[in-house]
């Protein structure tokens, strides 16, 4: 039975300015967790998310950016939402359990009895309040989100085997050899305070094991293999793999959409997938028009309200439009990302692509791509402040931020 | 006297190296670019005032002119901490003149005016900081002064006359000299030597042939010199090079480098706290700061690796373009950009 006073607290993990290259060339002038989905910061989404969990007491963003650069954000959904935000800055890397551990203390401030943990860049429903549900009748430390896949893209995640009638977790391993299961780690958990005593049994363990080996002569004819720090612990490898089958871990599933953000490419699909969601939820965020009073409007669009739109233009399936863009006459605009301060003029078309902040894209130009979302060229890219000079195409390409296309280009990356 | 170095813009047609510092403060020749004109006063004037490369801040030094003006649009942070250093060192005042958006070549011009214009009625100095050459500051004062006209422009001959200039708004090259020439009141007077623009790594590496060629003119003891030296080969003091290599000809290896047994290198540059491992092999490319190149690896053809960028063992690279933070762990067959 709930009780009302007890609490739950919600960890989102953001990451930081790591060399992490995959979200180049957009990261180059963005923060990954801001850079917009649907017309919202992506850590808005499973912000937003946890807000829907009952008795919410905090959420906190653990990540590597500077305070500054989140500080503005942070203060400003918390006052949106009503719910206390707050950023807290990881001094060095301590592996995903490591970094919940490390800030122990002010997550179980509010003496929660429940931690829910997500990753910012995962893509998905966000079942929470569910989980929860589920998490109190399975009764173990931790519920992991589920979610099956297909067999051949499933040794790009960690597998799970789960017991059907119990939900609980048998066997788990990271990024398979061989396969196990079509079956996968979402990147969402919800844990009882238990988790830090697990979390800290690891770096005990680690740190027994490592007095151990200073006396081994035998380590002498090692290769010297990376060890971490006995602060350093992964959620997968060090958490869930040796807790699975001994009754302490959970699966919930879910058979909603869900992907990583992990590239540029990604982040156009799952804006779609976003928008496509308010259809269902807040269906007062997505634009309509029928091309008399305002521009014609197909499929799931998001219009900024300080955007400018020429009602001879056609926008959609898929689009997202931020602030500040003036979109000219007889444009047409589908499947794109158009960022802040964009200016597109007459009878552009911009299709399967992102084009950043303060660009330009000149009359008659085209940019576009064929929309693999997987593909190193698949989605066209316009980094920021580049401008594309009337009648230029630029096809299957990314272009970096600065330039200025006098001619057209096709395949190619503009450095 | 003053000058006014164009050193603005985002100096994309460097990148990758210029996503790491901005064009001033890359490396050429084991120094930052800008310094190339900031130079000490190590290197001598001749009689004949033909000055040796790369040192117009001295050149004009000597001609009087006693404050540079800097026209830059484009981390002005970072190049302000770079130069408190050096004004100094080298007694002449330093100014930054800030755009806050790229206004082609005339456009610093008329932003800088009111630094450039004193009620002394003398004549002052544009450079383009990409542009190494020889100057003749005096000559060219001299000539200007004796036709009387608006402005001097320095041509040369080129073996390719092929347009190095971009055409951007209010370029000086475009719009106000056609004006002045019309008017006529432009004179131009040809060049001695040669004028390289090393804003681009095919330039730059020519541009690098070109510059230690006239070290070697003037007998430079920076020149190394050794059973392993083949050409002009600059070798930073605190850099190691390894047994069983051969260097150059026309390299340039910057501070903190460690060159491995058994490397070849010819026609190319490695930047600070690079360092190339055993057997590998270099030519025609440019290795960026903090870099490393694997065992064995051939590295080729334009190749361009931006700052800590690591080809591991036996990789080809054949004119890769490589940004910063990346590990190269399969072979490059054909020019690519890997991002």
């Amino acid at each position: 039975m709930q009780s009302s006073e007890e609490k739950v607290v919600a960890v989102i993990m953001v990451g930081g300015p790591t060399k992490g290259t995959r979200f180049r060339p957009l990261s180059f002038n963005t923060l990954k967790p801001l850079f917009p989905l649907a017309g919202q910061p992506m850590v808005h989404h499973p912000i937003s998310a946890c807000k829907r969990i009952p008795n919410l007491a905090q959420i906190f963003l653990v990540g590597f950016y500077e305070e500054r650069e989140l500080a503005l954000y942070v203060s400003s959904v918390s006052n949106e939402l009503k719910v206390p935000i707050r950023y807290l800055k990881e001094d060095k890397p301590h592996g995903s359990a490591g970094g919940l551990y490390y800030f122990r203390d002010v997550i179980m401030e509010d003496a929660p009895s429940h931690i829910f943990l997500l990753n910012c860049d995962v893509c998905c429903t966000f079942p929470l309040p569910d989980m929860l549900v589920e998490h109190r009748r399975n009764g173990g430390m931790g519920t992991v989100l589920v979610i099956k896949v297909s067999a051949e893209s499933a040794n790009q995640f960690g597998e799970l085997v789960a017991d059907p009638t119990t939900n609980e977790l048998l066997h788990y391993i990271e990024k398979p050899e061989t396969f196990v299961s079509d079956l996968i780690n979402c990147g969402v958990y919800v844990f009882t305070p238990d988790i830090f005593t697990a979390i800290q049994g690891v770096s005990t363990h680690r740190e027994d094991r490592a007095s151990l080996r200073r006396v081994s002569s035998f380590e002498a004819l090692q290769s010297a293999t990376r060890t971490h720090p006995t602060d350093f612990v992964r959620l997968d490898q060090d958490i869930l793999s040796p807790l699975a089958g001994k009754k302490q871990l959970y699966t919930y599933e879910t058979t909603d959409f869900w992907e990583q953000i992990k590239t540029p490419g990604m982040s156009l699909k799952c804006s779609s997938l976003y928008l496509a969601q308010f259809r269902y939820t807040s269906p007062h965020l997505l634009a309509s028009g029928d091309g008399t009073k305002s521009a014609t409007i197909v499929g799931d669009v998001y219009i900024h309200p300080s955007a400018k739109v020429h009602p001879t233009a056609k926008i959609g399936p898929n689009v997202s439009i931020s602030a500040n863009v003036r979109i000219g006459a007889g444009v047409r605009l589908s499947d794109c990302i158009i960022l802040d301060d964009v200016e597109i003029k007459e009878n552009a078309v911009v299709m399967h692509a992102i084009v950043g902040w303060k660009s330009f894209i000149g009359k008659w130009s085209r940019v576009q791509a064929e929309g693999d979302y997987n593909a190193k060229l698949g989605i066209a890219i316009i980094g920021e402040s580049v401008t594309v000079e009337d009648e230029v195409v630029v096809i299957n390409s990314i272009v970096l931020p600065n330039k200025t296309l006098n001619d057209s280009v096709q395949e190619e990356i503009i450095l | 006297m003053k000058a006014l170095i164009l050193v603005g813009g985002f100096g994309t047609r460097l990148r990758p190296l210029t996503l790491s510092v901005p064009k001033p403060l890359v490396d050429f020749a084991n120094k930052p670019m800008i310094l190339h004109q900031f130079h000490h006063a190590k290197i001598l004037l001749d009689q004949n005032l033909k000055q040796g490369y790369s040192i117009p801040i001295e050149a004009l030094k000597a001609v009087g002119v006693s404050e540079v003006v800097l026209a830059i649009n484009y981390q002005p942070e970072v190049m302000l901490n770079f130069l408190k250093e050096f004004e100094a060192k080298l007694g002449i005042t330093i100014t930054c003149s800030q755009e806050t958006e790229p206004l082609g070549t005339a456009g610093p011009l008329a932003l800088a005016r009111d630094k450039l214009i004193d009620d002394s009625g003398e004549p002052f100095f544009v450079l383009n900081s990409d542009v190494i050459s020889e100057y003749p500051f005096k000559e060219m004062i001299e000539f200007h002064k004796a036709h009387g006209g608006e402005a001097s422009i320095m041509v040369t001959k080129v073996d390719e006359p092929r347009n190095r200039i971009e055409l951007r708004p209010t370029s000086i090259e475009k719009e106000v000299f056609p004006k002045i020439a019309a008017e006529k009141k432009l004179y131009a007077m040809v060049l001695p030597g040669f004028w390289m623009d090393i804003g681009q790594p095919r330039d730059y590496i020519t541009g690098l042939r070109l510059y230690l060629d006239s070290l070697r003119k003037k007998s430079s003891s920076k020149l190394a010199s050794g059973a392993h030296i083949v050409g002009n080969v600059l070798v930073d003091e605190s850099a190691k090079i390894g047994e069983g290599c051969l260097i150059g000809p026309d390299v340039a290896i910057g501070p903190g480098c460690v060159v491995e047994a058994g490397v070849r290198l010819s026609r190319c540059t490695v930047m600070r706290g690079v360092r190339i491992k055993k057997h590998a092999c270099i030519s025609s490319s440019i290795i960026g700061w903090h870099s490393t190149v694997g065992q064995w690896a051939r590295v080729e053809n334009m190749t361009i690796l931006g700052e800590d960028v690591h080809v591991c063992d036996e990789i080809y690279s054949n004119g890769g373009v490589v940004l910063p933070h990346k590990e190269i762990k399969s072979s490059i067959l054909k020019p690519e950009i890997v991002m």
